[in-house]
């Protein structure tokens, strides 16, 4: 039995008075990689915000490696978690320096070195060399989220949040990033998609029980 | 040098005839703000006889206690002033932002009156309240500038400033670039005056100085050593008005408060 990395539990979101999550529970194994999948709008993304400390639930709790996420832990445990954003908005820059970026926190000064794999990661997520030097503006949709998930990547965190991590990917691109996320050894995984195809080698597919909730996301 | 020419009360009238002229230039070209006009004139001449009344008061009585209240009097209103064009509420940011006006302008007043002016009462009327006042004045522009660029700005880019939280950032490593721009924009003002004084128009205080009978020389270190003043008091205010801020503004959790903003 795997030790729980993930431990969300009657998780209860409301915004303007309706429910956008209803008594929601998911465990996650630690190296597990579980894909959570609910229609647009059904809470897909509010229950990541959840898991960052973004939004505080009107109910349940959430725990990672059982210490439980609330106002005064959350800063320590963001360092155990990286998230990739359905559109992600890093800043201005170049990518150099928006993946170099994070490492000037104090939180992250030991990973500098991490950034030697850049190289690498470019090239697994088929990802020229040269784009580094471009700026983050001047890149497509598909380019900035695989640029995003390399810099979450990067921090090599033990929680991987992705926020439909293919949307704008095409098909080779998609399939570059799922045997990238496949290859992951001791990384654990949560992603939120429309379909089972956001993240085709997940060990386990959860549905955001249909009805639960009104249609919204808390942004 | 001569000394100051009283204005008379035949020379006040003369100077309430030349609003004529600006009268007519609007109703000639059917611009209907006359009632606005005549209301702001009115406004200026009660508010400006209160606080020369006031002033008057204060400056007789020349008392140091008295003085400080008149500009923590002063201090308050620019406090309640810069939130509301801020749009940000009172109730949460006055006590941060008054503390951060109230050094922002202690510092360079007292640090002018006392080692630059030589005085022997750092708290003299003549002195402290003119300067002071405008110190704060121009600390309201650039926190005005400052802190409403501040929040706008993380408000607008609220995902990348979140990003960086997700990314480990401690709040104070996160809100660094937005500190930095809004400190940047707020100063600006007060470099490009000083790039341009003398110039352009001469300064307010210059202007005083030499009415006030003094050579221009004088009125030239005068200038020079308030337009010093006023930049160390913005960049004092600017930055300590937004660090205080900043437990009001944004969550225990790191994110900006949503309902930050007042109406």
């Amino acid at each position: 039995m795997k030790d729980v990395m993930l431990q969300i539990s009657a998780l209860t979101v409301h915004a303007g008075g309706k429910p956008i999550l209803q008594n929601f529970s998911l465990e996650v194994g630690e190296g597990e990689q579980v894909l959570v999948t609910a229609p647009s709008g059904m809470g897909k993304s509010t229950l990541l915000r959840c898991v960052l400390g973004f939004l505080t639930p009107q109910g349940g709790s959430i725990a990672l490696q059982g210490e439980p996420v609330n106002d005064q832990s959350i800063w320590a445990l963001r360092r155990q978690m990286s998230y990739v954003a359905q559109e992600p908005v890093l800043g201005n820059g170049t990518v150099r320096d928006i993946l170099a970026r994070p490492f000037d926190y104090h939180a992250n000064r030991d990973l500098r070195h991490n950034l030697d794999r850049v190289p690498d990661l470019l090239r697994q997520l088929r990802l020229p060399q040269e784009i580094a030097e471009q700026q983050m503006e001047s890149l497509s949709g598909g380019e900035k989220q695989r640029i995003a998930l390399i810099a979450a990547l990067l921090l090599d965190r033990p929680l991987l949040l992705l926020d439909e991590i293919s949307a704008s990917l095409d098909r080779d691109s998609a399939e570059a990033v799922f045997t990238t996320l496949a290859g992951l050894q001791e990384q654990t995984v949560l992603a939120v998609g429309h379909h089972a195809d956001a993240l085709p080698k997940a060990d386990r597919i959860e549905m955001l029980p249909y009805g639960s909730g009104q249609q919204g996301e808390i942004q | 040098m001569t000394e100051t020419i009283d204005i008379s009360g035949p020379g006040m009238i003369a100077a309430y005839c030349l609003l004529l002229i600006p009268l007519a230039m609007l109703l000639w070209q059917g611009v209907s703000i006359l009632g606005r006009v005549t209301i702001a004139a009115v406004r200026m001449t009660v508010q400006l006889l209160f606080v020369g009344l006031y002033l008057q008061f204060v400056f007789n009585l020349n008392n140091a206690w008295l003085n400080c209240a008149w500009l923590l009097i002063m201090i308050l209103v620019a406090d309640v002033s810069i939130l509301r064009h801020c749009r940000l509420r009172v109730r949460w940011f006055g006590p941060s932002l008054f503390v951060a006006l109230l050094v922002g302008t202690a510092v360079p007043v007292l640090y002018f009156t006392t080692l630059i002016l030589r005085r022997p009462h750092s708290m003299e009327a003549r002195y402290l309240i003119p300067i002071g006042g405008m110190i704060l004045g121009n600390c309201l522009r650039a926190d005005i500038i400052g802190i409403r660029h501040f929040y706008d700005t993380i408000k607008r880019d609220s995902r990348t400033f979140e990003q960086s939280l997700a990314q480990g950032a401690e709040l104070r490593e996160a809100i660094r670039p937005y500190l930095r721009e809004a400190f940047h924009n707020a100063v600006s003002p007060t470099i490009a005056t000083m790039m341009t004084i003398g110039l352009v128009s001469l300064p307010g205080m210059m202007t005083g100085v030499i009415l006030g009978g003094q050579p221009p020389v004088t009125a030239i270190r005068y200038q020079i050593a308030i337009m010093i003043a006023i930049f160390t008091g913005t960049a004092i205010a600017v930055p300590c008005a937004i660090l205080m801020s900043l437990k009001c503004g944004f969550l225990p959790s790191g994110p900006l408060k949503s309902d930050v903003f007042a109406g």
